[in-house]
């Protein structure tokens, strides 16, 4: 409906000014449109004169005209009349076919039961619901909406990795609160083994013995990070013998999150894990089976914590403070954290497993 | 030999209580003492990571308490200085986890094995708060030239004069701006010791290598240049109770400014 002349700039998902003002200006900034008539979608957000006038002034600096604002609210609508701007409504948009919610049935492969949901310290994770948010779904129109703009310019405003997640978050309901694990703190994990930080010998006048054989070792790749080698995959055999009575998970009992695990939050789990998200530093993942995160791994993950040592954690990226599987711990090399992430251009698919009572990383193979 | 518990602690937040026992207790480690920094900021610990350590605990305050490990397991020793070891706090839990009686008793054990005992206190004047001063014999109140962080440091000095342990108490003042003070932007040091009537232990200079420092987990005592690593340094043998002249932090930035200190010394 608009034509070449004429910039849209869709502001409807943002809640504040300092919002609106933050992200026109950086639209303004990144692409050169001096000279081209602005459209502000606003849709329902109330502006008072004073913000409409700072951010027609703020377009103006920028070498543009505030020509139309698109609201439902009538009183931001009086104002931008009084100050000579076209109003208009803004055309409902009609949901895509694309988006419509997924049947039960074609999600059958991903369905997995938890047998026993009170065992886990996660509320809501049994139910996968199906049910898609219309909310949601027309913030993510207006957020393709403002991209399709940014794409035209040669820009790619996100990556493909953040596009999937927000279609996964869209169709899945959100898990209502992780809940730290405080009363039954050691209820999953066996009596950890007897690793030794650091022996205190203080006899007389003798200085602190600098061994580093009782400290805990740090986990290594398995493979050259410059090469991929494809053969290493199927050869490396379990070597590990488990040790006493390990507690071997139940492969059909999966805890499946959708949901950032954050610093001091601990999941655990009497099976496998699956969560769509990132685990940040200081959050800890505890689980009887295998751990697999489809995101960056920066807290703790002990797989096959009650001695399964041919549990395996896998991770889009893995940055882990601490892997731990069944006994064995390692820890991150020194001067290897990644403190802010780009994301997907960094992805590295690998896996832990435990090799000849050490803990190896192995690239996931890509075919 | 009975080494000494020193609580760092300040009641407002952001005053550098957790830089100060980083550097303070690399410091003194330096110097030849064995020492173990505790962090009582349990469920906000951010000691572990200004000493680079966070890869290396298994074993927390938490678990000493409940008993699911020995005291000397849960110390994790520095990557450079053997003299150094941390008794980290844990993330998964609050303060509540640990009581004063519990800290106490933790305090006296290392205090047999260590020549210096640091506690980074939380924020606040809450539990975290008793918990940490509990086992304590002396104490650094750390604060800035800022009127917010004067009064708290003020209300932090009552409450430690109304601790039994508590022998002694001395003012380190932070991220001060020599710049500033001269043009009477900022409180001056001289004005913070008035105000709260307290023996000063030092002086730190506002500084840029702290931010880059604790990005590393490296404490910036370790960088010979720094000025507020020099400062740290000064501290620390304060503490030993050698007698250390105030570091002069007002130097001269520019070429002509040099030139200038050059003959005003002159005359």
């Amino acid at each position: 409906m608009y034509d070449n002349e004429y910039f849209v700039v869709d502001m409807a998902s943002c809640t504040s000014t300092g919002e609106i003002i933050n992200s026109l200006s950086l639209a303004l900034e990144t692409l050169n449109h001096s000279g081209k008539k602005i459209v502000l979608k606003l849709n329902e957000s109330y502006l008072n004169q004073s913000q409409m006038l700072s951010i027609q002034s703020l377009i103006t600096s920028y070498g543009c005209i505030l020509d139309t604002v698109e609201t439902v609210n009538e009183d931001t609508a009086k104002i931008a009349e009084n100050m000579n701007i076209f109003v208009q409504k803004p055309i409902e948009r009609r949901v895509e076919e694309k988006y419509e919610t997924p049947k039960k049935e074609e999600f059958e492969p991903f369905t997995i039961n938890v047998e026993n949901p009170n065992d886990i310290a996660v509320k809501d994770v049994t139910g996968l619901h199906f049910e898609a948010d219309l909310d949601a779904i027309q913030k993510q129109q207006n957020n393709i909406n403002i991209n399709n703009d940014l794409r035209e310019a040669g820009i790619n405003p996100r990556s493909d990795f953040e596009s999937i997640e927000a279609q996964i978050s869209s169709q899945y309901t959100q898990v209502e609160e992780i809940i730290p694990a405080v009363d039954e703190y050691s209820k999953i994990v066996s009596p950890i083994p007897s690793i030794e930080q650091f022996e205190v010998n203080f006899e007389e006048n003798k200085e602190f013995e600098n061994t580093e054989k009782n400290s805990i070792g740090v986990y290594k790749k398995a493979y050259d990070e410059n090469q991929l080698q494809d053969d290493q995959w199927e050869e490396v055999d379990f070597y590990e013998t488990p040790t006493s009575d390990p507690v071997v998970s139940d492969t059909k009992n999966t805890t499946y999150i959708n949901q950032t695990l954050r610093s001091g939050q601990i999941l655990e789990a009497d099976g496998n894990v699956v969560i769509i998200g990132d685990c940040h530093p200081g959050s800890e993942i505890r689980a009887l089976g295998d751990i697999t995160v489809w995101g960056v791994l920066s807290g703790i993950a002990h797989a096959g914590c009650k001695g399964n040592m041919n549990a395996k954690v896998r991770a889009l990226k893995m940055n882990a403070v601490q892997l731990r599987i069944g006994n064995c711990y390692s820890r991150r090399p020194d001067g290897t954290n990644i403190p802010y992430i780009i994301r997907s251009s960094i992805f590295t698919p690998e896996e832990a497993r435990v090799v000849d009572g050490e803990i190896m990383l192995f690239k996931i193979n890509q075919n | 030999m009975a080494g000494s518990v020193i609580v760092i602690t300040s009641g407002k937040g952001g005053v550098g209580k957790t830089t100060t026992s980083a550097n303070i207790g690399t410091a003194l480690a330096h110097l030849g003492y064995k020492v173990v920094l505790i962090d009582t900021d349990i469920g906000l610990r951010n000691l572990d990571l200004l000493l680079g350590l966070e890869n290396r605990i298994v074993y927390t305050i938490v678990d000493v308490v409940e008993e699911r490990c020995k005291l000397k397991q849960a110390l994790v020793k520095d990557k450079k200085n053997p003299n150094l070891c941390l008794l980290a706090a844990a993330q998964t839990r609050d303060k509540s986890a640990v009581d004063a009686d519990q800290l106490k008793n933790i305090c006296e054990k290392l205090k047999e094995d260590f020549d210096y005992v640091l506690v980074d206190c939380p924020a606040g004047i809450e539990q975290g708060f008793q918990n940490a001063v509990a086992g304590a014999n002396e104490a650094i109140v750390v604060t800035t030239p800022e009127m917010s962080a004067i009064r708290d440091a003020d209300r932090i000095i009552g409450l430690l004069e109304s601790k039994e342990g508590v022998e002694r108490y001395r003012l380190l003042v932070n991220r001060v701006r020599p710049k500033l003070i001269k043009s009477n932007d900022m409180m001056g040091v001289d004005d913070v010791v008035e105000i709260l009537s307290c023996d000063l232990i030092g002086v730190i200079p506002e500084d840029t290598n702290i931010i880059t420092s604790t990005n590393k987990g490296e404490p910036v005592v370790n960088d010979e240049k720094s000025l507020a690593g020099m400062a740290y340094i000064n501290v620390a043998k304060r503490i030993t109770g050698e007698d250390v002249p105030l570091l002069d932090i007002d130097e001269p930035t520019t070429f002509i400014d040099k030139i200038k200190k050059f003959f005003a010394k002159k005359a």
